[in-house]
């Protein structure tokens, strides 16, 4: 009878994570989400903009990436943060949602795709080429990143 | 209140509020153009801080990025505005949206400041990576500004 009590008082507890606790946390929590991408994903745009010749044209692209990296890894980790203790408000119905699987998979293929192809389009060694096929790429990496927000702002059925 | 009545029982506003689309694009816009305006007026202030792209002249920085960020920002209001008239009566009686709208107004007018002031004399620290404490200010003021926007303005769904 002990555990039985024991086990109801267990599952009646308000749960320890604050996000699932107060539900002022998650806005709050999200809101941090939003600035996190916005200097993740806007210092992105700035560097696929410079790659489609459409900004800061003056400027050696290698360098523009080197100026922006630090600022693209603060964004990376405050969405690799924000992001999973979102998550924790309620992991069982997370999985359950498409959007969700969808942003998972979207995030890591934008992710991948700005390390290697995007990588290699800002080498130091390709500064004085012209653009040529680093047009197109950047115009992939836009379209990532929309996807990954599209599917992020679906997670919560707009 | 008697504005936001008549508005919200147009045509127009109910449209905007029961058409199946419109609502989601709308939002979606808005985020998109926050990432593009926010990650210009983030790299910009931080330029001018001297904590990002410091081998670039402030005025390379800020001119370029112009453009871009007009076009943004004129999107972003009309995107918020329709927002707004999808429910005059709901966003008129929620406390944040006004806050939000008071911190909109602040930015801009602390924008113009920086424009009308310290930005004038930026040839004497245009290549500098350590810019005039002056116009440091306005910078930091300026990042607080945005970023307190996007909590209050995620808020207005809160209330």
């Amino acid at each position: 009878m002990l555990l039985v009590h024991f086990l109801q008082g267990v599952s009646e507890a308000p749960p320890l994570n604050p996000i699932a606790r107060w539900e002022w946390v998650f806005p709050v929590v999200e809101a941090i989400h939003i600035c996190g991408f916005t200097l993740l994903v806007g210092t992105i745009v700035i560097l696929d903009l410079r790659l489609l010749g459409a900004s800061l044209k003056t400027q050696p692209i290698s360098r523009l990436a080197k100026e922006l990296q630090p600022w693209i890894w603060a964004g990376i980790l405050i969405q690799f943060t924000t992001g999973p203790y979102l998550f924790s408000a309620d992991p069982h119905e997370y999985v359950q949602i498409a959007a969700f699987r969808n942003k998972m998979v979207l995030l890591l293929l934008a992710l991948l795709f700005h390390f290697t192809v995007i990588g290699k389009a800002t080498a130091a060694s390709a500064d004085s080429l012209p653009l040529g096929w680093r047009r197109p790429a950047a115009l992939v990496s836009l379209g990532l990143w929309f996807s990954v927000l599209l599917a992020g702002l679906w997670i919560g059925n707009l | 209140m008697g504005f936001c009545q008549w508005l919200g029982e147009t045509a127009f506003s109910k449209h905007l509020r029961e058409a199946p689309y419109d609502f989601p694009i709308l939002i979606i816009i808005h985020i998109v153009t926050i990432a593009l305006f926010g990650g210009m007026v983030a790299m910009g202030n931080l330029r001018v801080l001297g904590w990002a792209m410091r081998s670039m002249p402030v005025s390379q920085v800020i001119g370029q990025f112009r453009p871009w960020k007009w076009t943004a920002f004129g999107l972003l209001l009309v995107s918020g505005g329709l927002l707004a008239a999808s429910d005059p009566v709901e966003y008129g009686g929620n406390v944040m949206f006004w806050i939000s709208n008071l911190l909109l107004l602040i930015a801009g007018l602390n924008a113009m400041l920086f424009h009308f002031g310290a930005y004038q004399n930026l040839a004497a620290w245009d290549t500098a990576a350590e810019v005039p404490v002056g116009a440091r200010r306005w910078a930091g003021i300026s990042l607080a500004l945005w970023i307190t926007l996007i909590f209050a303005g995620r808020a207005i769904a809160f209330f």
